[in-house]
């Protein structure tokens, strides 16, 4: 299956991957935006999705609600401009602690 | 709770046969599917070998492609790098197949960016500098990390939420169901022994008078 990659984000951000030649793009500068975005991509069966991490922390739910646990679309946050956010906790260790049950790596 | 036992299931050697019955086809379930659970579990740490460090080196070269980014709109100027990015020509194309991990479907993004030159980009040279296309460049480098980083993480997600019900499949079985069977087997059998016992009597009862009668 062939498909090709979005980018939801702000301006520089988006700018910085349409020079690298993604063409799906989404500048977005609040929420409703962003959800209204996610939702004509995942309409468009897209399956690539790379999302900066403010915005993904703000639609949280609405993204977990749409996603869960489908295989696609794959939904990648990154960190903007700004750096990456710091979280108290990172979700990937904290998932990778509840299902082995020890800390692991990171 | 390890004393449960099914309800509403009469004491008779029907029942008894089928409850055993069941009983080892839960006992059998059992087994397999911690089997499946430890077989998740090992995939799940390949996985995690591939996934360290991963998150870092996309981050870190994202960093580089912002400053070159930044660089770049400082000296050309926010209107003409976004005037350039509108002429550079689509390029990323990915082919997303799926693998399964023990009946777990798993995406497996194969990414063609092309790498591009300065001339195939698509932006005029007289208007853009250097700079840009160094962004270009870091950026283009930056896609194909994201998208592998991408593919990791939401394999470690589907994995994760495998392993998670599989997990407590095997718990309530190991805990729940085997148990309460049990114990109803336990408890059929005992009131079956008792019935033989009192029928027992009865007929030695019966048989003491017929013969104080004769």
């Amino acid at each position: 299956m062939s498909s090709s990659v979005a980018v939801i984000g702000d301006g520089d951000t988006v700018i910085g991957f349409k020079l690298a030649g993604i063409k799906e793009e989404y500048v977005v500068n609040n929420n409703e935006e962003a959800e209204h975005a996610l939702n004509e991509l995942i309409k468009d069966n897209l399956s690539i999705i790379i999302i900066t991490e403010k915005i993904a922390d703000n639609i949280r739910e609405y993204i977990n609600k749409r996603i869960g646990s489908s295989v696609l679309p794959m939904i990648i946050e990154i960190p903007d401009k700004s750096g990456s956010s710091e979280r108290e906790v990172d979700p990937m260790s904290e998932l990778i602690k509840r299902v082995i049950g020890v800390e692991m790596i990171k | 709770m390890a004393q449960d036992s099914i309800e509403g299931i009469n004491p008779t050697r029907m029942e008894l046969l089928n409850l055993k019955n069941r009983e080892k086809l839960a006992v059998k379930g059992h087994s397999l599917l911690k089997e499946k659970r430890d077989a998740l579990i090992m995939e799940f740490f390949d996985i995690l070998d591939r996934v360290k460090g991963s998150r870092e080196k996309t981050e870190e070269k994202l960093k580089e492609a912002y400053k070159a980014l930044t660089y770049a709109q400082f000296i050309m100027g926010d209107l003409a790098v976004q005037k350039a990015s509108f002429a550079v020509k689509e390029s990323v194309d990915v082919k997303i197949e799926s693998r399964s991990i023990m009946g777990v479907i798993v995406p497996v993004v194969d990414s063609q960016i092309e790498s591009k030159t300065i001339a195939t980009r698509g932006y005029g040279f007289s208007n853009t500098l250097s700079r840009l296309d160094e962004a270009a460049k870091k950026f283009e480098e930056s896609i194909a990390l994201i998208i592998e980083l991408g593919e990791i993480e939401k394999t470690i997600y589907l994995l994760a939420a495998e392993i998670e019900s599989t997990k407590r499949r095997v718990n309530a079985l190991e805990h729940i169901m085997i148990p309460k069977i049990q114990n109803t087997v336990k408890s059929i059998e005992m009131r079956l022994q008792e019935m033989e016992r009192e029928t027992f009597v009865q007929l030695k009862m019966i048989k003491s008078s017929i013969e104080a009668d004769s």
